[in-house]
């Protein structure tokens, strides 16, 4: 039974990474993180970019974790810095995100997760993200919200304030002792066609002698 | 069975409440936001677009959105109203230039269909300030008495002091749920 079950899962990662246009429905009905990404950077058409993410513990008020981009400003040196290097350009870099925690972290109760964001010249309808969270292939945690319409040349900000999920004991443990296999994607829709698509991966043996 | 029940039997299953938060810029709205999510409010600045909070309230799923008040953002406010259960005005309260305006843009959304069937909350926000309008001078200049077409409620409250903003929304949300939740 769970042979046939895999085997019609990875038909329909192949047929969604043949076609042209990635749905909510299709990536609802995945039940593992994808193997690679689903659309291309240039699919981002409406030049949404993400400016910060930040994680806080509400009990505590502590900011757990936080990091921003520049303002566009520093770009240029950037840029020049990486001619000079001459380092090839990972067309991927920036859609992918590493965390390192501690095993303390899987102890909070409520915590708000922000994201900020800013859009291009183009207003941008039926903004939806789906977040799907897995530890190996067991699915941890599903975000699915819809921002909506998003004014042009607009900075935004989202913060989702949530009940952390209640693991048992055993997958805790399994968690902290099996770093970067929990991971996540993140896709992001306008008009129920996919634009962006981001990865993470955590750890949570921060501070644990291995 | 009709189409109104099958929304309010879809939105009883999750028991979502979405809060539109609007008012003129500088009134305070992002302030009450994070101020009502505990957040540090030293480093606010003008919103440039919207602020959104998703958080659990009373049993309730709350869907919190405070969209920028600069004028040039407020012909994107109707973006915004669909799905809207109810609708927080935030005033400032020691802002009198601007009550007049204030006014005429509230009365704007009063006329909006798709806000018909919306809760509307008034805060009168910055009850810290010197010279701050009351709850009765404000229910005279803003002629709230005249509104006939909404469940409303006039609220002071200081986003700086945290004064009364818990008040406010436990009001604006039994009164959707009152509406909404019915069946249970």
């Amino acid at each position: 039974m769970s042979v046939v079950r895999e085997k019609n899962i990875s038909k329909h990662l192949t047929q969604l990474e043949k076609t042209n246009v990635i749905t909510p429905d299709d990536v609802l009905r995945l039940n593992k993180i994808s193997e690679n990404y689903l659309c291309t950077p240039d699919a981002n058409i409406y030049e949404i970019d993400f400016t910060r993410f930040k994680i806080r513990d509400l009990e505590s008020g502590a900011i757990l974790f936080e990091i921003s981009k520049p303002v566009t400003e520093n770009l240029e040196n950037v840029s020049e810095e990486n001619i000079e290097n001459n380092e090839p350009i990972d067309p991927n870099s920036g859609r992918f995100v590493r965390y390192q925690f501690t095993p303390q972290f899987l102890k909070l109760k409520t915590v708000g997760a922000t994201v900020e964001f800013t859009v291009g010249s183009r207003p941008v309808n039926r903004f939806r993200m789906i977040e799907r969270h897995f530890f190996r292939d067991k699915l941890l945690k599903t975000f699915d919200f819809e921002f909506g319409f998003c004014i042009p040349y607009s900075r935004n900000t989202c913060e989702h304030i949530y009940e952390f999920p209640t693991l048992s004991e055993d997958i805790v443990a399994e968690m902290i002792t099996n770093p970067f296999e929990t991971r996540s994607d993140s896709f992001y829709f306008v008009d129920d066609c996919l634009i962006m698509h981001n990865k993470a991966d955590y750890a949570y043996n921060g501070g644990v002698q291995t | 069975m009709g189409f109104l029940t099958v929304l309010k039997k879809m939105k009883q299953k999750e028991k979502e409440i979405r809060i539109l938060m609007l008012g003129l810029d500088n009134a305070g709205k992002t302030t009450i936001l994070k101020r009502f999510n505990g957040e540090p409010i030293d480093t606010i600045s003008p919103t440039l677009g919207f602020n959104i909070k998703t958080l659990e309230h009373k049993g309730f799923k709350l869907n919190m959105w405070d969209v920028g008040g600069q004028k040039s953002l407020r012909s994107y406010w109707r973006n915004y109203f669909e799905c809207t259960d109810g609708l927080i005005w935030v005033v400032d309260s020691a802002d009198k230039r601007r009550l007049e305006d204030c006014k005429k843009e509230l009365y704007v959304l009063l006329q909006e269909e798709r806000l018909a069937g919306a809760t509307l909350l008034i805060f009168a926000n910055k009850q810290d300030l010197p010279g701050a309008c009351t709850v009765e001078e404000l229910k005279d200049i803003l002629d709230l008495e005249s509104i006939k077409t909404h469940h409303w409620k006039i609220v002071s409250c200081s986003a700086v002091t945290g004064e009364n903003l818990l008040k406010g929304i436990d009001w604006i949300v039994e009164d959707i749920a009152a509406r909404i939740f019915t069946l249970d």
